[in-house]
């Protein structure tokens, strides 16, 4: 099965994507103590992002400077960026971060408030979205555009 | 690749039709576009009746689907390689069936709109020689469907299109629809056989228009950047796994509220310039047939609703950039053009632009 998506990836390589704005993806994994999270953003959109807040840092400081996790009633998560790293998808660069999402304590890490505007707080147009991923299956959580910024999130 | 002969000649003949429109057509509200017969629901559906008797089973199978929130939102601008359609592909059609589906055609589109669909297919078989992977380029990948009972006087959908091209009219409807519209042009401009043809010229045209006379206002320039029109549709691409999407999933669209960043105001405008932006409005609202659209390009240009109308740019308001971007924003109405790289070449550009209504997008049948 992963040999024969590999092969349709592949077929659809640049077509896809080279014709649509590509959009990121916020993949999480939800485990018995934190949320293990994988962010992949394409560069291509982030260029336009970064350019508008030209801090300079690296992308794991960008990145906490505009993403965060919060309880429904407001307490914050800790966010920690464990890796940077760059991939390619059907033909696109992305800049993939994998980030820990740590909840309070003696609060499950099952349901929180995603508050992130890293590329849509620039990019019009871009769509964030946010997926639960289970083994080679995703389920879509929900999904961010301008100037929409929060996102309530909950385990399936 | 040469484009079928029955192609060149139906370009041909739109062109000549075009050519009688005075130059200033584009840059006025007359609706200059619109013919002198004014078809009706009856007529198109009339028109589909003649092409059916000379369809098979499968073909007949194939044009008529019901009609659901699911089936009205299966449309899209990309490439069939991408998303696949579904409906009667007019590639797969003979002779007789072609003519009868261009009566179709002619009966749910005003002059203008068929021109459009005409020239989007024509750029379509331009970019074949560039289809390597391949994606499903060319004037043939283009379909018609039929959402629900076009004999019945319950709501049903015409649906026109393939690669940036989306028609979506709705009849029998709450409200009347003539939307969401989508056309896209790859190349913006191209020969055939010695003719330049340039599928969004009225419209894109009319858009730069505005946006250069407002462009010296601050407030005319919108924040941000713009890869994409705003409200179309998205493939939703989960990395590792087949890419999904690509229709209207994101119906209902929220829209702007209040005057930030919406540009400017059009009850500020000049009249010079209030006319550029009714030009611009009915340059997309005139390409269904009067009976479609009528009543909504009315309801857009009453001075009331012209009054809460705002416009704004982004990038060059020439549109001779990519991330160009102009948009119209009303209480109903909701157009936005913007300038992308190309596809098949990339160092050239291309037009998206997307029409769509607030309040009857799909005729108001559409409750997600």
């Amino acid at each position: 099965m992963r040999t024969l998506l590999a092969l349709c990836l592949g077929l659809l390589a640049g077509a896809v994507y080279a014709h649509s704005a590509p959009s990121s993806t916020l993949r999480l994994e939800f485990r018995a103590d934190a949320v293990q999270a994988q962010y992949w953003v394409p560069v291509s959109e982030l260029a336009y992002a970064r350019a508008a807040d030209p801090a300079g840092e690296p992308f794991a400081a960008y990145l906490l400077r505009h993403l965060a996790v919060e309880t429904p009633d407001g307490k914050a998560w800790r966010v920690i960026v464990d890796d940077v790293h760059e991939a390619e998808y059907l033909e696109h660069a992305f800049v993939v971060a994998d980030i820990r999402l740590l909840p309070p304590a003696g609060v499950a890490p099952r349901e929180f408030v995603l508050v992130d505007d890293a590329v849509t707080h620039e990019v019009r147009n871009h769509v964030v979205y946010v997926v639960a991923r289970h083994g080679e299956r995703a389920d879509m959580l929900g999904a961010l555009q301008y100037p929409a910024k929060r996102l309530a999130v909950a385990a399936r | 690749m040469i484009p079928p002969m029955r192609t060149i000649i139906a370009l041909l003949i739109v062109i000549a039709a075009c050519a009688s429109i005075p130059s200033h057509a584009a840059a006025t509200a007359t609706p200059r576009c619109q013919s002198p017969k004014t078809p009706g629901t009856h007529e198109v559906a009339a028109a589909l009746d003649q092409l059916r008797l000379l369809l098979s089973d499968k073909q007949r199978a194939d044009l008529n689907r019901p009609l659901s929130d699911a089936t009205a939102i299966q449309w899209s601008n990309l490439p069939i390689g991408i998303v696949p359609r579904s409906g009667l592909r007019l590639g797969d059609l003979n002779d007789k069936q072609a003519a009868a589906a261009r009566a179709v055609f002619v009966a749910a589109l005003s002059p203008c709109g068929l021109t459009l669909l005409d020239q989007v297919r024509l750029a379509d078989d331009y970019l074949v020689p560039f289809d390597q992977r391949p994606i499903g380029w060319g004037a043939g990948n283009y379909y018609l469907s039929v959402l629900g009972n076009s004999s019945a006087k319950a709501p049903w959908m015409l649906q026109i299109g393939g690669h940036h091209l989306a028609y979506n009219f709705t009849f029998n409807g709450h409200e009347a629809g003539a939307t969401p519209l989508f056309a896209g042009s790859e190349p913006i401009r191209f020969e055939v056989r010695g003719t330049q043809v340039e599928p969004l010229e009225a419209q894109s045209k009319a858009m730069s228009r505005v946006a250069t006379a407002i462009s010296p206002q601050a407030k005319a320039r919108l924040s941000g950047t713009f890869t994409d029109v705003v409200k179309g549709v998205v493939v939703t691409d989960v990395p590792g796994q087949m890419p999904t999407g690509g229709t209207d999933t994101g119906f209902p669209h929220s829209y702007p509220a209040g005057e930030t960043d919406r540009g400017i105001p059009v009850r500020t405008l000049p009249p010079d310039q209030r006319e550029l932006v009714r030009a611009a409005i009915a340059s997309f609202a005139q390409l269904p047939d009067s009976a479609i659209s009528t009543s909504l390009l009315a309801g857009y240009l009453a001075p009331a609703a012209l009054d809460q109308t705002y416009v704004g740019f982004a990038g060059s308001p020439d549109l001779g950039a990519q991330g160009s971007y102009v948009r119209i924003d009303g209480p109903r109405v909701w157009i936005e053009l913007i300038v992308q790289r190309a596809i098949a070449q990339p160092d050239q550009l291309h037009y998206h632009s997307l029409w769509r209504d607030k309040q009857s997008d799909y005729g108001g049948e559409v409750r997600r």
